[in-house]
Parts: C-alpha cells; structure tokens; sequence
C-alpha cells in the first residue's frame, strides 16, 4: 500500500498542467496559461512542505509504534532482549570508560590559561634519561630568548614541615615566579611569591584544610620547611592543580598532588655550568604568534653560545628539546592508551558481531511473519522501519546501561590505575564522553541493525511463505553471513587473547626472581635527612651507625643495611696508577647507567645477594673496597678476574679519584624496577661517602614484615626523634609499584580480552546450535539410514571446528601484524613470540570445542523418527 | 476576509468543508475539486489552488477521505479523492456547525431591532 504522500510532485505538476491546458482552451497563448496556472497555484515549494508537514508528527507517531511494537515483541523473548541488552551495555560500558581515560589524559587541553601555547624546554641528560636544564641556562634563557611570555623553572620533592601543631612529610614544588603567570593562578587569601622573593611558601587549599584548619590569618604565620623558617604568603584556590611533568622529581610510585609551592632558587643561586649539573625542569608560555619552531632555534642560538663560552662545560647542542607540553605529558601514557583503546574497540566490533548474529537468526525465525506483513501491503521501508524501532529498543537501554556501568567502573579504574598517569583525577563523564558512548550506541544500533536489513532484502516473501519451515535460499545466505560473522568475531578474539598472553609473559618474566631474594620479607623505610644539622656527613654516619645498631637488636630483624644511591658517581682522572681501572667519560657515557649503591655490611644478607666472586664487605674495611656485580664485571673486565683489581672513585668525573680495591663479584638483581634489566652495579660501603642526601633503611626480618614496621620506626625515632620515617613499604610493594602502570594495563587488556572470549564463545554456540536445528531433518535422515551417534557429533563438531580454524589462522595473522605495535608495553617477550601464539590458539580452540559440545551432542540424541517429522 | 478584484477569500478552515461538500457527490481529483468549489461559488470564492494539498492530506490523515490511483478521461494517471464514512458523518456535523456561525454572526451584524426600521 503506497503512502499519500508519494509522488505528491507528480500529482502536483498534473494538477498545473491541467489548469494550463484549461486556460489554453480559454483561448490564452501557452507561455501565458503556464504563468497563469503557477500564479493561481501558489508557492509550489511551500506547498510541498506544509502538505509532508501534515505527515510528520505521524511519522513520529508511527515510529514511536514501532518502537512499542518491538518492546512488546523483546517483552515476549526476554532472554533475546537480555542478552542483546548486557552485551550492548557491556561493550558501550567498557568502551565510554577507556575513551574517557583518554579523553581526560589525551584529549583535553590543560588546565591552564592559552595551553596550546605551553611548551617544555630541557637538555637531554644521558645519566639521568630525562630532559633537564641547568640553572646558569634557564637564567640566560630567560635573560635573552625573546620568544617567550614566560618561563619558569620549576623542581618538586618531599619536604619535612613543622608547625606548632607537629612534623610531617609534605611534597612542595620549588617554582620561579613566573609560573604564577604561567598557570593563571589567583591567591584566593594574601599573594604568590615574587622574583624578589626568597622565601615564603603558598600552600594549596587541602593542605590549608588540613594542616591550617582553614585559619584566616595564615598568611603571615611561620612554619618550619626542612629546619629553616619561612612565612606563609598565601593560599591557592580550591581545585587549583599542578599539571606540570613532576613525577620524574618524586619517587616512582608516589606521584602525590603538590601540597605547597616555595620560590625557586635558579635566579639567585649559581651552581657551576655543567650539564652534569641540570637541576631544574623548565615550562615557557610561548608569546602569541611565535611558533615552536622559532622558539626552537632561538634557544639553539644561545645554547650553542654557552657551549662556545663553556668549552669544558661539556655541553651538546644536539640535547637541547622544545615539546609541546601536551605532548610531554601524555608521551609516556600515549601508546599503552591507544593500544588499550584499539582493544576495547575490538570488543565493541565483536560484540556488534554477536548481536547481528542474534538478530540474524532471529529474523530468519520471523521470516514468515515478515512475509505475511509484505503479503498484506507492509511497504519494504515500514518493516525496515519496525526493525528499527525493535533495535531502539535494545539499543537504548542497552546504551544506557552501559553509561551507567562506565559511571560505576570509572571510580574504580581510577583507583587502579598507576599515580604516574598525568591528569587521572579529571577523567569524569563529560559532554566529549557523553557524545562518544551516543556514538558508538547508535553505530552499534545501526550495524547490528542493517544486517537483518539486509537479509531480508534477499527474502522473498513468497518464497518464505511456500517453504515451511525449509532451508530456503535466504536462510543459507543468512547461514553463511553468521559464520563470517563468528569467523571475525573468533580472529578479533585471537588479537585480544594474544595482547593479553604476551603481557602476561611479560610479566611472569618480570616477576622472576632468584631464591634467596625474598623481597615480602624486606622492609624498606625512607629518611630524608631533614635540617641543617645533617648537613655534613659525620653527623649523617653517627645517625646510620646508631640506627643499624639499635634496628639490629629488635627481636625479628634478620638483618639491617642502609641503600642510598647515586652518591658516589662517575670517576676521577687521577691517579695515574696503572692498577687502578678508572672509567674514561667515554665508558661512563657508552655504559647505559651504572648504579652507585652506597650501603651497610649486612647489605647482602637483606637482599640475599649471591657472591659469585671473592667475598662480600666486611663491617669494617680497613682500606676502601667495593663489590660489584656480574654485568658490571663484564663490563669492565670482560671474561677477565675482576676481585682484586681498583676502581677509581670520584663525585665528579673532574675530580680526583679514590682508588678502592673490588674485592668481590655478586650475582645481578632487580631489586628498584622490575621492567627493566639489571644494570651494571657498584657496591661501596656507606663509610666511604662523602655526603648522604638522605637514605633507605632497609631490613630482612623473620615473619611479617608490615607487623615489624611499628617497631622499626620506633627505633629509628628513638635515634633522633626529629627525622620522620617518611615512606614505609616492603619490597615487594615497591616492585610492585615500580610495574604498577603495566599492571593497570594488563588487568584492562586481560578484561577486554576475557569478554572477547566469552562473547565468541557465545557467538559460535549460537550459530552451531542454529545449524543444528536448520539440519535436524538431515540428522535425522541420516540416523535413520544408520550413522551412530558418534558420526553425527564428529559432523557437528567438524562444522565447528572449521569455522575456528579459520578464525584462528586469520587471527594469528592479524596478531602477527599488529602486536608489534604494542612492543613498548612488552618486557623480556618479543611480539611475536611463538610459544604465545601457540598457547593463545590452542585456548581459542578449546573454548571453541567447548561450544560446540552442547549442540553437537543434543544433535546426536535426537530422536530419528521425531528428527525426520521435524519442520 | 479581504477582497481582491471582488473575490473573497476563503475563511480559515472552511476549505476543508468545502471539499468534502464537493466530494458528497463521488470521487474527484485535484484540480476538479478547486474547480467545482470556484464554479459552484459563482466564483466569487478565491481559493489559491496549492492550498489544497494540505488540506487534502489532513483530511486524510484524520481518515474522513481516502485515495485511488485510477485514470482520468484522457488516460492520464491520477489520484482520485473519494469521501469515506466517517467523512460523510463529519460533512455533516461541519455543516450544521458552520449553519450555527453564519446565523449567529448574521444576527450580530444585524440585530433585530434593527429589522423593524425602513
């Protein structure tokens, strides 16, 4: 049955030509009866649309029809519609939570005034693998570059500050008074600090709440910031945040907010030029118009001056790098994000898949009464269009829902989630997210909608009518396109699964440990000296000797050392002892990092170290000796003895060198980061430092660790109450932190991974059960004629197992392709390693058997005579 | 209800009355419709063609005309208007309504006080 609407031009344009003729007939000549007749006709355009204009709210109306129609028809299959309905949501909810990660980490601008115009600026520094610069270089930056608006320099760690209230442990970001500039910050009580300042703090609003008690008149007052008094300036306001690049400056895995902001000494102190030397990060507010590139060369043009003028200086031009800030940000966080976005977008496609394979076979169920409908006058647009409002339907509580489980899921994600993720604290739904999940909904909605669409369009009505319930055409083309269907849906799994595998070897690399090494048992307790009493390093040796004394006796601690590292680095130039191995720059440059670890005699009894060589330190040396371990060995000596040979020691490569005797060699261990390989080490005995900054207990105990850490903080207090214990963790939490971002990537790669898998085995037991009942008369034939129930599950299997199969091998190679690119995320596993690929096959196919094993063998206890009545 | 060239044109809404008074008789189509009503008005109705179509649609959106496609004299393809029953019905109550108004206004304009003068 037509609409009245069609063809309403046609029946207009026949209306003008009668009149035209009528007025021919009247006797007007005819370019004049067509004027006429328009004239008398009217606006034919306006015309047009006021007459749809009287349909359209019917239009509304029907489809608000359809849409009751189709929920009353989900109403009548409420597993259908559930199933539909969690895997929509499941897919939307899983997708609108990564994409807001990234939205809030990726996408959105920083937080401050004109961001598009913040840029990082540093020296890339080979030691410490980070971008930094002098502060002799930020101040000639500052003095002379004319391309900023600002630029400021910037530092951040933890900081003891007393009130009169007590001590505590606060991390404070020592800032130039240019950032004030930089991030648009107002002092919502007293001022910011200036250039002219020296001291001073500000102090963030949580830590106004919570160590000021929101007191009025806190400007002005005193506090203690490690041993020194400063006067509080003023306070930041509520939900102010620093979102510069600080994690680097902060112990890895406490990238906690910034409490408190104390002015910058780069403009006053002068430090000696070296690139050795590069302390401060620095942030600059490009002025309007210049672009990063112009910024880029001007600063060559100075850098390149202060290397001529400081030869020895040992500065390389080359370093220097200008980043969008942006950028700098998020580049750690960027690849493992869009490798988890790709993945979850997978699982929105697999579950699009699986839902088209339901509404497939559902519509071929229905293609009698779709048939019917044609038959009686239903127009092919109106059944498109019922189909339509039945996945509405599905698709917006689906939607719905699975905002509703990304609402829930956020919270939770952000709690796991690594604190070195930049900017975690702003992910929230916002209209970016909102219109994403909208998206992707009604994406899904229209996929999974057309598919039957396009079914039906092969169906033809009387064709569905004459058959019964027979295999008709249509039916084996829909057969066919739900098999291609699970056949992707089995290859997107088989990515997932293997992203998911080769983390997880990864990590089981990662967490290898060798016996002995028992970081559960190890405590490890940080003290920052605090205060100008320990400045020098008697006061600092006295502190280590009494606390080791007394953390020894407690009942429980097997063993006690102290680790502070870095102390000690490079090596002197004299003297010139033929016996004394010194490490020329070159070496120090080639070696990728040599750890310096300053520490106690019982060192290796904490650690478990094994003495490959010689022998471990004693308590007390009589001259200087060192242990080293196996790569730094090989480095040095290559196959040749190491135990016996000197090591020349220095603070700076320039001075001169204290030759200390290797008196043993031990076995490699990870024991800071467990995604990267062991570096080449030095052990020295604490006694031959020079300066501790401030150092790490660390403690073997018996049973427990966390239930000795009371008494062990005990003891370090009754050393010298004034120096707080300020990190307390085991080991085994530090290393666990030191993987936590790859942790949080694996968990979500695992999930996404887990419900790929779930939703294929879903999908491909869907289409072998329908298989089944579109072949029940064929079983049945075939019983009859003989075939024993083991045939008939063999045949329902092999049915199974074929489309796998394919699914597999188009799987591996799509994973072989595209888990390269998840390389960066990977340790100790190449991307293509065999024996995952291997295992993650094998897994798919048995999930894929086990699919199969229901309908295969409700297949073979058929009934033969019922089978072959069967329609 | 002003005039052009002596003509008037139509009040709202009483074009729908209008047509399905001229479709009483049997099915019509477009133009025959606007015809009828000028003709049978002595053409004093002015009624712009185009406006038609609304009002047909509307009518039959509310189910009180049907459509057929058939072919005119000439074997033109058209579309034929025809009235239906509830539209017959609804012919009628409009026309008693309609019957209602012009006494009413009638009376307004000339109150019976007035009739007894010369």
């Amino acid at each position: 049955m037509s609409h009245p609407l069609d063809n309403l031009s046609d029946d207009i344009r026949d209306h003008i030509e009668r009149e035209t003729q009528e007025n021919i007939e009247r006797g007007m000549p005819p370019e004049e009866a067509l004027a006429a007749a328009l004239r008398k006709f009217g606006n034919v355009t306006r015309v047009m649309e006021e007459t749809r204009a009287v349909w359209i709210s019917v239009w509304l109306e029907q489809l608000l029809q359809d849409i009751r129609y189709g929920v009353r028809g989900l109403r009548r299959n409420p597993g259908f519609a559930a199933v539909v309905v969690l895997t929509l949501a499941l897919a939307i909810g899983m997708n609108t939570t990564v994409f807001s990660l990234v939205n809030a980490i990726l996408v959105r601008p920083l937080p401050y005034p004109d961001a598009d115009r913040l840029v990082w600026l540093g020296n890339y520094n080979r030691f410490f693998k980070a971008e930094m610069v002098g502060s002799p270089d930020y101040v000639d930056w500052k003095e002379q570059a004319a391309s900023f608006a600002g630029i400021a320099a910037y530092g951040a760690r933890g900081y003891t500050l007393a009130t009169t209230e007590g001590a505590g442990h606060h991390v404070l970001a020592d800032v130039t008074a240019d950032f004030w500039g930089i991030s648009g910050a107002r002092p919502a009580l007293g001022r910011f600090f200036g250039p002219e300042d020296r001291d001073g703090i500000v102090l963030s609003d949580e830590l106004f709440e919570r160590e000021f008690r929101r007191d009025a008149h806190v400007a002005g007052r005193s506090v203690i910031v490690d041993g020194r008094a400063v006067t509080v300036l003023g306070v930041l306001p509520k939900g102010f945040r620093f979102a510069l690049p600080a994690s680097f400056l902060l112990q890895s895995g406490s990238a906690r907010e910034i409490e408190g902001y104390i002015p910058n000494p780069a403009g006053w102190e002068h430090p000696p030029r070296s690139r050795h030397v590069s302390t401060q990060l620095v942030v600059a507010k490009l002025k309007p118009g210049v672009s990063i590139e112009r910024a880029r060369s001007e600063l060559a043009g100075i850098q390149a001056r202060i290397a001529r003028e400081n030869p020895k200086a040992g500065y390389d031009v080359q370093s220097l790098r200008v980043t969008p800030l942006q950028e700098k940000l998020t580049a750690g966080a960027r690849p493992a994000l869009l490798v988890l976005l790709a993945a979850v977008s997978f699982v929105l496609l697999i579950a699009c898949a699986n839902i088209a394979n339901l509404l497939l076979a559902r519509s071929a169920a229905r293609q009698k009464e779709i048939a019917i409908r044609t038959a009686i006058g239903a127009g092919r647009a109106r059944v498109i269009r019922q189909f339509l409002g039945e996945n509405l339907a599905l698709a917006v509580p689906g939607g719905t829902l699975g905002l509703l489980l990304a609402r829930l899921g956020m919270p939770v994600i952000v709690r796991l989630a690594p604190p070195s993720l930049p900017r975690l604290g702003e992910t929230t739904i916002d209209s970016r997210v909102l219109l994403f999940s909208l998206g992707a909904t009604l994406a899904m909605g229209f996929i999974f909608g057309i598919t039957p669409a396009i079914f039906l369009r092969r169906s033809k009505p009387y064709e569905a009518l004459k058959q019964g319930g027979h295999m008709s055409s249509a039916d084996s083309a829909g057969l066919r396109l739900r098999r291609l269907l699970v056949t992707a849906e089995l290859a997107l799994a088989l990515v997932l699964l293997t992203g998911a595998g080769l983390m997880v070897k990864s990590f089981w690399r990662m967490n290898a440990r060798p016996p002995g090494f028992d970081p559960e048992r190890i405590l490890a307790l940080q003290v920052p000296f605090s205060g100008p009493q320990y400045n020098a390093f008697a006061p600092q040796r006295r502190f280590a000797e009494e606390m080791l004394e007394r953390v020894g006796q407690l009942p429980g601690v097997e063993a006690a050392s102290i680790l502070a590292q870095g102390e000690l680095r490079g090596s002197g130039t004299a003297p010139h002892d033929p016996n004394v191995t010194r490490l020329s720059s070159a070496q120090v440059m080639r070696l990728p990092h040599v750890t310096f670890s300053t520490v106690a005699y019982g060192f290796n009894r904490v650690m478990g170290l094994r003495v490959v060589r010689g022998r471990w330190l004693a308590e007390n040396e009589p001259d200087p000796a060192i242990v080293i371990n196996v790569s730094m060995a090989h480095e040095l000596f290559g196959e040749g003895e190491a135990v016996g040979k000197q090591l020349g020691l220095a603070d700076n490569v320039e001075d001169p060198a204290t030759p200390a005797s290797i008196v043993g060699v031990v076995s490699d261990l990870k024991y800071s980061r467990l995604d990267a390989p062991a570096e080449p080490e030095v052990y020295i005995p604490y006694q031959l430092s020079t300066s501790l900054l401030g150092l790490t207990v660390m403690v073997r105990t018996a049973t427990d660790a966390t239930a000795m850490a009371p008494a062990i903080r005990n003891a370090i207090a009754s050393v010298d109450r004034t120096q707080p214990v300020a990190a307390v963790k085991t080991l085994e939490q530090a290393l666990a932190d030191s993987i936590a971002p790859r942790r949080f990537n694996l968990y979500l790669l695992g999930a996404f991974a887990t419900s790929a898998v779930l939703l294929a085995l879903i999908g491909i037991y869907g289409v072998i059960a329908y298989a089944v009942a579109q072949r029940t008369q064929e079983i049945g034939v075939r019983m009859a004629l003989g075939a024993q129930r083991s045939q008939v599950v063999r045949l329902v299997v092999r049915e199974g197992m074929r489309l796998a199969a394919v699914g597999i091998m188009v799987g591996l190679a799509a994973a072989f392709a595209l888990t390269r690119l998840m390389a960066s995320l990977l340790y100790d596993v190449k991307p293509t390693d065999p024996v995952t690929y291997a295992a993650v096959a094998a897994a798919l196919a048995a999930t894929a058997l086990a699919a199969c094993c229901r309908p295969a063998l409700q297949a073979a206890w058929l009934d033969p005579a019922r089978a072959l009545r069967h329609e | 209800m002003s005039t052009k060239d002596g003509r008037i044109e139509l009040l709202q809404g009483t074009l729908d009355l209008l047509i399905l008074r001229t479709l009483l008789p049997g099915p019509a189509h477009g133009h025959a419709i606007v015809k009828a009503i000028e003709r049978n008005s002595e053409e004093l109705l002015l009624v712009e063609q185009g406006s038609l179509y609304p009002a047909l649609h509307r009518l039959i959106k509310r189910g009180w005309i049907g459509v057929t496609e058939g072919t005119s004299e000439n074997n033109r393809r058209a579309k034929y208007y025809r009235l239906t029953a509830a539209g017959r019905k609804q012919l009628t109550v409009e026309t008693t309504r309609w019957d209602k108004l012009a006494r009413a206004i009638a009376r307004i304009l000339r109150p019976a006080s007035e009739e007894g003068r010369p």
